[in-house]
């Protein structure tokens, strides 16, 4: 009986040690990241990363940067073959993720919250990021689009400050063009991060409302015929710009003004650009308005590591590393609650991008159908009030289209 | 005698199966990535599929009947023939006229050869980004120079009646280069012979042209065409760079749209079904082309 009771013992000791050894020694967990920040923004990514991996010994980020074409054609099927990584920034398109969610190839994100706390996302990440209440994605960044402009040209022009409202915008965009290769502003409507409905929404218009069509709304229709007139009888932006073009023609001097988000800012000064950036101006609505812009990460469905990739998305949501995000980028923290904090508020660029936060809206956020909506119908309408001159008839049709595909008679 | 016959036996099985070892790297190759493809895109146009799914449901020709009420797929077929009746004649022409002015062995003719098939081994991508600028209105040094002069740049790649011809003005110069160097080749192959015997019979310098020259290269100029035509009813990467299709889907050929419904909006199965459509097309202008140009095996 002793002997016994000394092997059952000895072998339950034998156990423990080695359970305890094989714990210290256990192989950390590997994640793997697909990104497709290769952009000016790329280095402080991979800061951050580095950071993350030499903080968290169990747990090493595998960070995979692709164009995001590459991961928009691979990441579905990967996924679904289980070859996929464990964590993605799908497309720079938040709507996108509406077709992983439907297709439950996105984990829910339950450990999340808890570990960041209630209320601390912006709200409109969480409305456009959950779906049935789940929330599915998390912000790898948040900005929103200032009103850039060049104080050389203004200067020049005898204006002493940037436009406070969408009409003062107007007078002093016809005030800027000279008709021989110099604009008013820079105006993209394709490729891009979309201005336009920055413009429709100032003047109390929209592109979707209650769920059906809004793009026959008479202040819609209002906005798009006045802004397309003066781009074709006044010159004051190009037509069917690129988002590149808009940049190129900003960078290049040769525009007075631009909205855009806090990306551009590099890019200009090494151009060598005199500019300042400003409060998008206010429209007819009498509200300030602007458009957010937010890349989200999901997380696999097929990860084996739920657990660790929570983890990690906690961390890239903490004070500490949006602060360090936010300096390092100029992006707004994807937080709340950190308007007050140093960080940003001694950044005045940051703090200019920040403070914009309450007043930004994301662009069909949650259309399932996004690229049809945006590639199909705005854009073509926006490019043919401004070839065309027909705001109006371009925008009933579009409106037509458009709540066809969303079932609204 | 039975030595000699158990010794022939294992011979004649090596022989035979030799042929089909030598020729297996080659058709997995060609199975893997031609043939199964080709299959695997038919099967694909036959259901509603996506990237997003596991589960792919049968449609049948639903794809096929959507198609045929899609304005954008009538467009981009549109676009497209234009695009290939515009550019093939030229280019082949063009480049007929530049193999035989070139023929000589003068050293400013082997230098415009070089000139004339650089843009041939230049990635695409990277020289319509360059186009771009060149042909911007705004940005670039045309539109610099062109204001300096006080004349107005043209802004190309965003009118709706410029832009598809400024991307068949790229694509020209891009091929006419490739074109010249085969046809080249080929006039280096007609005896001399033949146009002595043609001046002999009286033959004038455009009868020599037409019933030697032109004769004698035939195969050459059959197969430029037919990979001009190929290479024109799927052109994608100018389009994309340049002008996404723009503006207003002016530019927006059958490939382009092919990849904005597979890898924009995710409807791999309609995608599929335009590559089809496209395939088809491409194999009705082959047969068209070998039948003008009277091949046949003989030849």
């Amino acid at each position: 009986m002793k002997t016994k009771t000394l092997l059952t013992a000895l072998a339950m000791s034998s156990m423990l040690t080695i359970g305890l050894v094989g714990n210290a020694f256990a192989a950390p967990v590997t994640l793997t990241y697909w990104s497709g920040f290769t952009g000016g923004d790329k280095q402080a990514y991979l800061d951050l990363i580095k950071k993350f991996n030499d903080t968290h010994p169990n747990i090493q980020v595998d960070y995979q940067l692709q164009p995001w074409d590459s991961i928009a054609q691979k990441l579905p099927t990967a996924i679904i073959s289980g070859s996929g990584p464990d964590l993605a920034t799908p497309d720079y398109n938040v709507a996108t993720i509406q077709q992983y969610v439907a297709n439950g190839l996105a984990l829910p994100l339950d450990d999340l919250i808890p570990q960041v706390g209630q209320g601390v996302l912006p709200q409109a990440v969480i409305d456009s990021f959950s779906v049935g209440g789940k929330l599915y994605a998390a912000p790898a960044n948040y900005a929103t689009l200032l009103l850039y402009y060049n104080k050389d040209l203004l200067s020049k022009a005898g204006i002493a400050a940037p436009p406070k409202t969408m009409t003062a915008l107007q007078d002093d965009a016809v005030k800027l063009s000279n008709g021989n290769g110099q604009y008013g502003i820079s105006l993209a409507d394709n490729a891009t991060i979309q201005m336009w409905p920055v413009l429709i929404w100032s003047d109390g218009g929209d592109l979707i409302s209650n769920k059906c069509s809004a793009l026959a709304d008479p202040k819609t229709i209002g906005t798009v015929e006045k802004w397309s007139a003066l781009i074709r009888d006044k010159k004051i932006s190009p037509v069917g710009s690129t988002g590149q073009d808009a940049d190129n023609l900003f960078a290049a001097g040769k525009a007075a003004f631009e909205i855009n988000g806090p990306w551009a800012a590099g890019q200009y000064k090494s151009a060598g650009v005199n500019f300042d950036v400003a409060p998008v101006p206010v429209g007819d609505s009498g509200k300030p308005v602007t458009l957010a812009s937010t890349v989200p990460t999901i997380v696999s469905s097929k990860t084996a590591h739920p657990k660790e990739a929570q983890t990690f998305l906690a961390w890239w949501l903490s004070k500490d590393t949006q602060a360090q995000l936010s300096t390092a980028a100029a992006y707004a923290p994807s937080r709340n609650d950190m308007a007050t904090d140093p960080a940003i508020t001694s950044n005045p660029t940051v703090a200019a991008f920040a403070v914009q936060v309450p007043n930004a809206r994301l662009y069909l956020p949650t259309e399932k159908d996004f690229a049809k909506i945006d590639t199909g119908i705005f854009i073509p309408a926006i490019q043919s009030a401004e070839q065309n001159g027909n705001a109006a008839d371009a925008l009933k049709a579009a409106n037509d289209q458009l709540n066809q595909l969303l079932g609204c008679q | 005698m039975t030595f000699v016959t158990a010794g022939h036996r294992p011979r004649r099985w090596a022989h035979a199966g030799s042929g089909p070892l030598f020729l297996l790297p080659s058709a997995l190759i060609i199975g893997v990535f031609v043939l199964y493809p080709i299959v695997q895109s038919l099967w694909m146009s036959l259901h509603d599929w996506s990237m997003f799914q596991i589960s792919h449901p049968f449609i049948g020709l639903a794809n096929y009947a959507e198609l045929i009420h899609d304005r954008r797929f009538w467009n981009a077929l549109l676009n497209t023939v234009i695009f290939t009746l515009a550019t093939v004649p030229v280019q082949v022409i063009v480049g007929l006229v530049l193999a035989i002015a070139l023929s000589r062995s003068t050293w400013w003719a082997v230098f415009l050869r070089s000139v004339y098939f650089f843009p041939v081994i230049s990635s695409f991508a990277t020289m319509a980004i360059v186009w771009r600028f060149l042909l911007s209105a705004d940005v670039g040094p045309t539109a610099s120079w062109l204001r300096a002069l006080g004349v107005t740049p043209l802004d190309w790649l965003h009118s709706t009646i410029w832009a598809l011809p400024a991307v068949i003005l790229v694509g020209l110069w891009k091929n006419i280069g490739f074109t010249m160097v085969i046809l080249l080749a080929a006039l280096q192959d007609v005896p001399e012979s033949l146009s002595e015997a043609a001046v002999l019979d009286g033959a004038t310098r455009w009868q020599r042209f037409i019933h030697v020259t032109v004769l004698s290269i035939r195969h050459a100029l059959l197969f430029t065409s037919v990979i001009a035509v190929i290479a024109s009813l799927q052109v994608f990467d100018q389009v994309y760079v340049m002008t996404r299709g723009g503006p207003l889907f002016h530019t927006e050929t059958l490939v382009t749209y092919m990849y904005e419904q597979g890898f924009t909006e995710y409807r791999s199965g309609y995608a599929a079904a335009i590559a089809w459509v496209l395939f088809i097309l491409i194999v009705l202008v082959s047969i068209v082309q070998l039948r003008l140009f009277r091949y046949s095996d003989v030849d």
